[in-house]
């Protein structure tokens, strides 16, 4: 008996050590995913963030095109590279590959390896449902998927003339009878299951930020195959966040993306600016990601009950809408009321990499060509427009006004916005004198210009502006009113000569507002301006060669100040987003360029429900 | 009756056929290709959406397709949410609507039809000049007055200023039964199996109480105009002079006897349950079909536009056979024929 219950003895010590070595292991295991002494089924984290839309549309990312899908996609998907989350101006770091590609020296072939150990997400179209490791194939197959005539090649443009034998592999593609994604392409070459090689066609510093577009994210071949069509509501990938079931995301209404519990290892970064520091953005630094556990993302069409939401303590953060601004901030210092700022609302103004502006198509009989009187016309018009009325009346005076097509944050972009040869109205004496030049004297002799901007109320009364502000000169603008399909059928066609658009850049390098002006991508490109100067398209060919650097930054201006004294456009504007945050998130520091952030957030309970019970 | 019913939607064949003609040519006026794909969309791409959808084929083809697959209920796949066929988004956004929709007519209905027999009775007097200016006063404000001031007061003030009786959400929507369904003789019969009348009140209540208040003032003018016509036939003067009662005049006498244009305008109103309301579905987030319709307008989702358009003109086209039946079963003097 005795040996037996020593025996026994022994036996139960040596369970209790294993317990207590399994016990100590799994809180190390938790402490180092950011879990803590917190149960995560029954104490959940979870973030409740509004979109101001009807949501998106696909959660396909090769589908995708809005920010609406590249806000959700960004949490589901994983890009090889991402931006740093903390650094201004941004910058690009590794998110599946191990490190940075790299790249030769004639800047051709770039490198690239993946990360070992990472998983697809736990779904039914795996053998045993559980996601198999993310390889180099996978890539491949994901960015083919671009080239296919199935998704309309709404994300090709992101490859076009980039990488050598894709656009023939493409066409070839088009005319065969099934689409072949064992077809072999000539720059892409798989080396193992994490290597493989691009070949570009020549030397683009640019395709380096297209790796981090959610529509590049890395899908598997299964979950397509599976889900067909479907996959745009069924989607698989190796990203922070995942759908449970299909009816996590409720058209129009409500997405609700739950914590992916075989996510990659990742912690929260250590590299920050300065100021994050005092903003409290640096607490989390090498806390395991993701750090919440579900996050309810709600749709709004209507700002008004997100606003009321907000305001009530239903959301973590809004965006201001531009009825409530003045409610939110004191109309003359800008600065948040006090009546928000004492409930510890924090606010963030975030400049959007726009370019807004009024386009003149350069081959209108009218109003376009190169020569000295057409030139001065332009610039009549450029000078007669007045934006910082515009700027007061539709956006608070909130807007930034600047000369040049490079939106604010970008190389190339002027000090405080301003340039002195550009032709920055309101300069009505020298806009009439420049009115005499082009053959005008006091408008005499001008048609009637065809102004072209899409319908609404809005886009109406902001038209009417431009009017009354062209009758100071005397140059009179017949506006056309269209659906946003015509306008662009009308520029498409160089039908418009005079319109109304925007551009958003896709990435914050000035490179892609500056292609908006290279000739080859005239109409139906995103040359709308048909602008063409032999010199400049030089210029640009050979910008996107260069990395960045104080050499490729003056030619940015070079090519900026060319496009100023040619005029194809009158502008230029810059919308400021305004966030307020309450109290309880952590670790926002709001963008509009990327949307890999939610993975970074963090929610103190204890904060949200001491305002709930207020 | 039967034989008057299958006339009555045999004549009303060519006018569905003609609806659904009418809504696919106005929709190819333009080409909603540039708009779907965006500014910067180059020829190929466009080539490639119009062979994807059809659209290349000759107009008379994209016609019988349409009605070949609208036949079989098949009204093909959103150009917007891919993997989604129009007939998904029709059943899943005609709940929400029918649980806005439906609450709101029965009490409208009921309230106007009971204040108009009130005011129509009392013709002349204080009590009908109140209820006619408040009618009016009703009818004055906007809808969407009624919506902000309702989500203000009715939801935001209650949660802002921590009142214990929180009872309406500001927005969103929740389903407030789950279906189940069972076979009956080899049919599966669909049915709500778990009902949650505390989520429908979070969600649907509201809109419901700020629908009935907007619609109450033109229903009960309209009530009160039938009832005061009513008033003035010879059979409520030989009841009166019966000695018959004032309430058994209103509820029984009168209301029997108008019951034809309560008919007709119900049934009219009909249709648009399903249709929903747009405002109140956009300010509340409800996913009813008014909502859905309009993002589809805006989105230009061809498919969505024409499956949800030839459903509503084929309700619209039933609920008016539907009130000609009802106008023979309530009044004997009208024969269906």
């Amino acid at each position: 008996m005795t040996p037996r219950r020593n025996s026994t003895t022994r036996g139960s010590s040596a369970v209790l050590l294993t317990v207590a070595f399994g016990m100590a292991a799994l809180s190390g295991v938790a402490l180092a995913s950011g879990l803590s002494d917190r149960d995560r089924e029954s104490d959940p984290k979870v973030l409740h963030l509004p979109m101001t839309t009807d949501g998106p549309k696909s959660l396909d990312p090769v589908e995708g095109s809005t920010t609406y899908e590249n806000r959700c996609c960004s949490q589901i998907y994983d890009t090889l590279v991402q931006y740093k989350y903390l650094k201004r101006p941004f910058e690009i770091e590794p998110a599946l590959l191990a490190e940075m590609p790299t790249i030769s020296d004639d800047g051709k072939v770039w490198h690239f390896k993946l990360k070992k150990g990472v998983h697809f997400q736990d779904d039914p179209c795996f053998p045993g449902g559980k996601g198999r490791e993310l390889v180099a194939s996978d890539v491949f197959y994901s960015w083919k998927r671009a080239a296919d005539p199935k998704y309309q090649y709404k994300s090709y443009w992101l490859f076009e003339d980039t990488i050598v034998g894709f656009d023939e592999f493409k066409d070839a593609q088009e005319h065969a009878a099934t689409f072949d994604y064992n077809a072999p392409v000539e720059g892409m070459r798989l080396i193992n299951d994490y290597e493989f090689e691009l070949t570009l066609k020549r030397p683009v510093q640019q395709f380096m930020w297209k790796l981090a577009m959610f529509q590049l994210s890395v899908v598997p071949r299964e979950a397509i195959e599976t889900y067909g069509n479907r996959f745009s509501r069924h989607p698989v990938g190796t990203g922070p966040f995942m759908l449970k079931k299909e009816d996590d995301w409720k058209f129009g209404t409500s997405l609700v993306l739950h914590r992916n519990p075989t996510y990659r290892e990742e912690y929260y970064p250590t590299e920050h600016m300065p100021e994050d520091v005092e903003a409290g953005f640096t607490k989390a630094a090498g806390q395991r990601l993701p750090i919440v556990d579900r996050i309810d993302i709600s749709f709004y069409v209507e700002s008004q009950p997100m606003w009321l939401k907000f305001s009530a303590g239903e959301l973590d953060y809004t965006t201001v809408p531009e009825t409530a601004y003045n409610d939110a901030f004191a109309r003359r210092s800008g600065n948040l009321k006090k009546s928000y700022s004492d409930r510890g609302i924090v606010a963030h103004k975030v400049p959007l990499l726009d370019f807004i502006f009024r386009g003149f198509n350069m081959e209108d009989p009218l109003l376009g060509g190169y020569t000295d009187e057409k030139r001065a016309l332009r610039q009549a018009i450029c000078l007669a427009l007045d934006w910082d009325e515009l700027n007061e009346a539709y956006y608070n005076g909130t807007a930034i006004v600047y000369d040049g097509m490079i939106s604010p944050g970008m190389d190339g972009y002027p000090e405080n916005g301003r340039l002195p040869n550009a032709f920055r109205g309101p300069d009505l004496d020298r806009a009439r004198g420049l009115l005499a030049k082009a053959g005008y004297p006091g408008g005499q002799g001008l048609p009637t210009i065809d102004y072209y901007t899409s319908n609404g109320a809005t886009s109406e009364r902001m038209a009417a502006l431009l009017v009354r502000q062209l009758e100071k000169i005397n140059v009179k603008v017949n506006p056309r009113l269209v659906d946003f399909s015509t306008l662009i059928e009308s520029v498409d066609n160089k039908k418009a000569p005079f319109f109304s658009f925007a551009w958003g850049s896709d990435y914050p390098d000035a490179e892609n507002n500056l292609a908006l002006f290279y000739g080859p991508n005239e109409a139906p490109k995103p040359n709308n301006f048909n602008y063409k100067n032999a010199e400049y398209d030089k210029l640009y060919e050979k910008i996107r060669m260069m990395p960045p650097g104080p050499e490729r930054t003056a030619i940015y201006e070079q090519m900026r100040d060319m496009v100023i004294a040619d005029c194809p456009y009158a502008g230029s504007m810059a919308r400021i987003r305004h966030y307020l945050v309450n109290p309880w998130l952590l670790n926002y520091k709001p963008t509009e360029t990327f949307f890999t952030w939610m993975k970074y957030l963090d929610v103190d309970d204890s904060k949200r429900q001491g305002a709930y019970s207020r | 009756m039967w034989s008057f019913i299958l006339r009555r939607l045999l004549y009303n064949i060519p006018v569905y056929l003609g609806i659904i003609l009418l809504v696919m040519a106005l929709l190819r006026v333009r080409n909603p290709v540039y708009a779907y794909l965006g500014k910067n969309a180059d020829e190929k791409q466009v080539e490639q959406f119009e062979k994807s959808f059809g659209l290349q084929d000759p107009f008379i083809v994209q016609y019988g397709r349409f009605l070949w697959n609208g036949a079989q209920l098949d009204f093909g796949e959103s150009w917007k949410y891919k993997g989604t066929t129009v007939r998904e988004k029709l059943l899943a956004s005609i709940p929400p609507s029918l649980s806005i929709t439906v609450p709101a007519l029965i009490l409208t209905t009921m309230i106007s039809i009971t204040v108009g027999l009130l005011s129509a009775f009392y013709r002349g007097r204080w009590i009908d000049r109140l209820l006619v200016i408040a009618a009016v006063l009703g009818m004055s404000i906007s809808f969407l007055v009624y919506i902000i001031f309702g989500q203000f007061v009715g939801a935001f003030l209650p949660k802002q200023a921590g009142w214990g009786l929180q009872p309406f959400e500001i927005s969103g929507y929740k389903p407030w039964y789950t279906m189940a369904s069972t076979d009956i003789f080899g049919v599966t019969v669909p049915y709500p199996s778990h009902i949650s009348p505390t989520t429908w009140v979070a969600f649907c209540l509201l809109p419901v109480l700020i629908s009935v208040i907007v619609s109450m003032g033109y229903d009960t003018r309209f009530y009160r105009a039938v009832m005061v016509e009513e008033c003035n036939r010879d059979y409520i003067i030989t009841a009166k002079a019966k000695g018959a009662t004032k309430n058994k005049i209103m509820f029984v006498h009168m209301l029997k006897n108008a019951m034809i244009p309560i008919i007709t305008r119900i049934m009219t109103t009909l249709p648009f349950l399903i249709t929903g309301s747009i405002l109140l579905e956009i300010f509340f987030g409800i996913p009813g079909m008014g909502r859905t319709l309009i993002t589809a307008i805006t989105d230009m989702d061809y498919p969505m536009i024409q499956g949800f358009t030839a459903v509503i003109a084929l309700l619209y086209i039933l609920s008016i056979i539907l009130t000609d039946v009802l106008y023979a079963l309530v009044d004997p003097r009208v024969r269906l024929s």
